[in-house]
């Protein structure tokens, strides 16, 4: 009986994993294909992978867009983590009525979609331009910017701090530790599991973001992974094996940190076990 | 860590503060959440207030006009609008429920000690989620297409008789955009599942074992009750995103056959960028999804009971 | 110490946020008085076509401007330049653009102000008349039309050999004859004799030009659909397609590529600039023609019509007139620069005095020895010109929905009336 179980544990986790993982393996076999064979859907690899690179490092700026959208996705995921787990952490340990509020109010700034604030929001950053120009239009701080501080990652921690003992924060005091204290000696290391899941969602949000930095980015040198690609589609004949090697390794950041950081996971369930 | 989940697990009782303290306490919890609520303020609130505003606008671009509230009337005549909130709709009652309970057992069979291969798994589920749209909507349209990989599955295995039109029938176009959100979003929301399990005290499962319960039992009455702020967090942050879906249809059938697949977010998009913007009318569709996700927002909380 | 250093931590915080604040809400500089740039930037999209035109233009202007090209793909400068010009500060965006033909008057009436009139930088009568209507608003010229997107009928010779058809037999067809002939190569060769996207009614469009007719009036702005004879006829060709059974059905522009470099359809019917790509077969070399484009059976419909196509635009910021003289200069009155173009890039331009050049004469051997730029230049002097008007899109949006309903029986009659009144109801 239990092993019968288990066969149905892995054969059902192998389904999941294949359906998951094949468009990938697909993507990596049409690197090596050239554009037609793309195209007319080829599952064997070719031999064109050497000349797509080519073409991609050549004539494309991929490794300025590289360096930009690691810059960009690396502060914003620390920024992001910063703000949003202290004002999570606020609302919760320090919870009021008032606070309460104000939580439910910001809230509401999820619910909006994008592109209806895009165009006031631009007005904003158009006119940072003329006071503080390092914060202004096709500045990487503008891309920046509106996404570190989103009200997701304060409902985030919010509610993962909902599972936190607090306990921990009366005996922080005890200890006699300040605020902040209690906040990055006690609190940040608790929650490893939740800050490595909230690093690799913003992370990967901040590197998939497409029309913010389309709109508020001018020019090439500051271009990032997403708008390059686009571009790479653009026209009256895309190359599709190009756009392949394109995505394949621009996805291949995301797929890193994913693996860096899922090792907190394990890490995490160890403790708990040995405890 | 241990020892810190072991502190964890005392019974503690909280000493009544002098009310001075507490005062204290609160002005530095308000330094907590400034920066964020300042932020939110200046890059949401305040976009989203010239957004109301514009919402009772209309013309073409630059050339707007106060017009009261006829925006909104215009709304409940204009059928394509009704067509992508029907559809909108039917992605969310169908779509959300699928992914969370998917996305619940599978973390719940990953934190199994026992598992084999584990990183593996979290790792292949989790990948679609960082697929570019690019990809996605070529491999889609490729994998749905009518001699695409999926029809001739079925037809070696003599499930239909002749290939089906995936992406050109409004039903089936419609199952193909659930398709693709579940597979791209399930190991998303996985990952919140996954985490927030390592907080759950393991002694809680031990002491179920011992009392012999089975594992669907421990399921419904430890991960399930353990697990509330994270499901509810992901059921509405669920919800949001597929009341704003948009990338999935852009990508795969751009709203078509027809208006079959078009979502109110689309439908914005074409009102701003594809038609002849009318950024008015295009503003007050947007609230509509806001109103949506407020009262879907409030319904969650109430059936998850959070207000104690 | 410890709460010295939290208070400073705090403070810290508050002056990052009140600047912040301030800085956000404080007011809009005027942007007048600014002195005219250096540098022109130009936004245009696909690096093989529009992006290496503007390289060459920019070379035989003997490099005098210093010209910043930046390639972004086209729903992406649409994009940007909505929200910027719509914004209200013109912060960010480029002396010249270029945008698509069918949305040229929606950009022009939106934004009034936003572009610069050109009129006295090039000669208008050097330009063919379809090209000029779109891309002028109000009698001003803001356009500098540049790629023609003249159709033609690309097909295999050898399917079509095999069926027994020559390239006379395709020359100054009806659609009713297309079609008739697609029925006897299906039969004969079983191959397929076309590709279409059924969210995309793009033939429609190609029909309907041919006889001068649009989704709108030639005012632009009245919806034209129920008493629109070309129209009608446009829907009947394109059902009559659809159960002939010759039709491959794609969903994307890869599978439509797909569809003929993997030799599964016998024509394609499309604007010139698919060619390329048609050519990026290699092993179909030889096998290819093209045929002026089937007409409609009624009267005024030409064999001759357009699809795609775009032009440049110059913004009213300072060094408009910079960018203006460079178009003029260029795209305006150089005939040999069009004589690269084409020999370069294979974009063939509507600048009529380039097309006696040297260049437009070459034979290409992919499609047996044709002379096909020649061929499509001659075409395009005959492109009936109609006014796009604002909502192309829009009402295309409405018709795919009802295409699908009169493929499903809905008599015409309702189909196309139906249309009207939803398009009426949502453009007033």
């Amino acid at each position: 009986m239990k092993k019968l179980k288990s066969v149905g544990i892995y054969t059902f986790l192998s389904i999941a994993a294949l359906v998951s993982i094949f468009p990938f393996l697909w993507m990596v076999v049409s690197m090596t294909n050239k554009s037609v064979d793309v195209t007319k859907g080829r599952l064997l690899p070719g031999r064109h992978l050497i000349e797509n690179l080519n073409v991609l490092f050549e004539s494309v700026n991929m490794v300025t867009a590289l360096v930009n959208s690691t810059i960009i996705a690396l502060i914003t995921t620390f920024l992001t983590l910063l703000i949003g787990s202290l004002a999570g952490y606020g609302f919760e340990i320090y919870r009021t009525p008032g606070k309460d509020k104000v939580f439910n109010i910001l809230l509401l700034s999820m619910m909006i979609p994008f592109a209806a604030i895009m165009i006031p929001l631009y007005r904003i950053f158009g006119r940072l331009s003329s006071t503080v120009p390092f914060l202004g239009i096709d500045t990487l701080a503008a891309v920046i910017l509106p996404t570190v501080i989103t009200a997701f990652f304060i409902f985030l921690f919010r509610q993962n701090t909902k599972m936190f003992a607090k306990e921990l924060v009366e005996a922080g005091r005890i200890d006699g530790l300040s605020e902040l204290g209690i906040f990055f000696r006690i609190y940040v290391p608790t929650m490893k599991t939740t800050y490595a899941a909230a690093a690799i969602i913003a992370f990967m949000n901040s590197w998939n973001n497409y029309l913010w930095p389309l709109v508020v980015l001018q020019s090439p040198e500051k271009q990032t992974i997403p708008l390059l690609i686009s571009n790479l589609g653009a026209g009256y004949t895309p190359n599709f094996g190009v756009i392949m090697t394109a995505i394949v390794i621009g996805t291949l950041p995301t797929a890193v940190v994913f693996f860096v950081m899922q090792k907190y996971f394990v890490e995490g369930m160890m403790g708990s076990v040995k405890g | 860590m241990s020892k810190v989940v072991k502190r964890a697990n005392q019974p503690y009782t909280i000493n009544l503060k002098s009310t001075g303290s507490r005062l204290k306490k609160n002005y530095i919890g308000w330094l907590f959440i400034l920066i964020a609520t300042a932020g939110i303020c200046i890059f949401y609130f305040y976009p989203m207030v010239q957004a109301l505003l514009l919402s009772f606008q209309s013309g073409m671009g630059a050339n707007l006009e106060y017009v009261g509230l006829d925006n909104y009337v215009r709304l409940f005549k204009d059928p394509t609008f009704i067509a992508a909130l029907r559809n909108t709709f039917i992605y969310l009652l169908i779509q959300v429920p699928l992914m969370i309970i998917l996305a619940l057992f599978l973390s719940v069979l990953l934190n199994n000690a026992t598992l084999k291969f584990k990183g593996f798994f979290r790792t292949a589920i989790f990948l679609p989620c960082v697929t570019s749209l690019v990809a996605y909507a070529v491999l889609f349209k490729y994998l749905f297409g009518e001699k695409g990989l999926i029809n001739q599955f079925l037809l070696n295995l003599s499930i239909i008789s002749q290939p089906l039109n995936w992406l050109s029938d409004p039903l089936l176009a419609k199952i193909t955009i659930i398709i693709a959100i579940t597979w791209r979003w399930t190991g998303y929301n996985m990952i919140f599942y996954l985490s927030a399990l390592q907080n759950i005290d393991k002694s809680m499962y031990e002491a179920a074992e011992i009392d012999g319960a089975s594992s669907l039992q421990q399921f419904f009455y430890i991960t399930v009750p353990m697990l509330k702020p994270i499901i509810l967090f992901t059921s509405i942050i669920s919800t949001i995103g597929t009341l704003q879906i948009f990338d999935e249809i852009m990508n795969i059938t751009n709203g078509g056959p027809g208006n079959a697949t078009l979502s109110i977010s689309m439908y914005i998009y074409n009102l701003s960028f594809e038609y002849s913007p009318d950024f008015g009318y295009a503003a007050t569709v947007s609230y509509v999804i806001v109103i949506l996700v407020v009262l879907l927002s409030l319904i969650q909380f109430k059936v998850a009971g959070d207000k104690k | 110490m410890m709460r010295f250093s939290q208070l400073r931590v705090w403070l810290l915080v508050v002056a990052v946020v009140t600047v912040l604040a301030l800085a956000a809400c404080s007011s809009d500089e005027t942007g007048g008085g600014e002195a005219e740039p250096d540098k022109i930037t130009a936004w245009a999209w696909d690096p093989y076509f529009n992006i290496a035109a503007l390289e060459i233009a920019k070379e035989s202007y003997g490099n005098k401007l210093e010209l910043d090209v930046i390639e972004n793909a086209q729903d992406d400068i649409v994009q940007k330049l909505n929200t910027g010009l719509s914004s209200g500060s013109m912060k960010g965006m480029p002396n010249i653009v270029l945008i698509e033909d069918q949305r040229a008057q929606g950009f022009l009436q939106s934004y009034p102000d936003a572009f610069f009139p050109i009129d006295e930088y090039f000669n208008l009568d050097d330009f063919a008349p379809y090209k000029l209507e779109p891309t002028s608003f109000d009698g001003k010229q803001y356009g500098l039309p540049f790629d023609t997107g003249v159709t033609g009928l690309f097909f295999r010779t050898d399917y079509l050999k095999e069926a027994g058809y020559t390239k006379e037999d395709l020359t100054n067809i009806t659609w009713e004859r297309y079609i008739e002939i697609g029925k006897d190569v299906k039969a004969k060769t079983g191959k397929d004799m076309i590709t279409l996207d059924p969210n995309d009614l793009g033939i429609i469009r190609v029909m309907i030009q041919s006889a001068g007719s649009w989704y709108m009036k030639e005012d632009g702005k009245t919806v034209n659909l129920v008493d629109n004879e070309p129209l009608r006829k446009a829907f009947e060709n394109y059902k009559a397609m659809m159960e002939a059974d010759f039709v491959k059905a794609n969903s994307d522009w890869s599978q439509f590529i797909a569809a003929f470099n993997s030799g599964d359809v016998a024509t394609v019917p499309s604007g010139n600039w698919i060619a390329p790509s048609i050519e990026a077969e290699e092993s179909q070399a030889g096998k290819w023609a093209v045929a002026p484009i089937p007409k409609l059976d009624i009267e005024g419909s030409v064999n001759a019509s357009n699809q795609g196509g775009s032009s440049f635009y110059v913004l009213n910021i300072p060094g408009k007139e910079k960018a203006a003289e460079f178009l003029g200069k260029t795209f305006g009155s150089n005939k040999d620069f069009y004589q690269n173009l084409v020999v370069e890039v294979g974009a063939l331009g509507t600048y009529t005095p380039a097309s006696d050049g040297e260049a437009y004469q070459t034979e290409n051997e992919f499609f047996g020895g044709q002379s096909v730029i020649s061929d499509f230049s001659k075409w395009m002097e005959e492109i009936p010109s109609v006014n796009y008007g604002l909502h192309t899109y829009a009402i295309e949006d409405i018709l795919a929905a009802e295409m699908q309903n009169y493929l499903k029986g809905k008599s015409l009659d309702d189909v196309l009336a139906d249309a009207q009144a939803q398009a009426e109801a949502q453009l007033k």
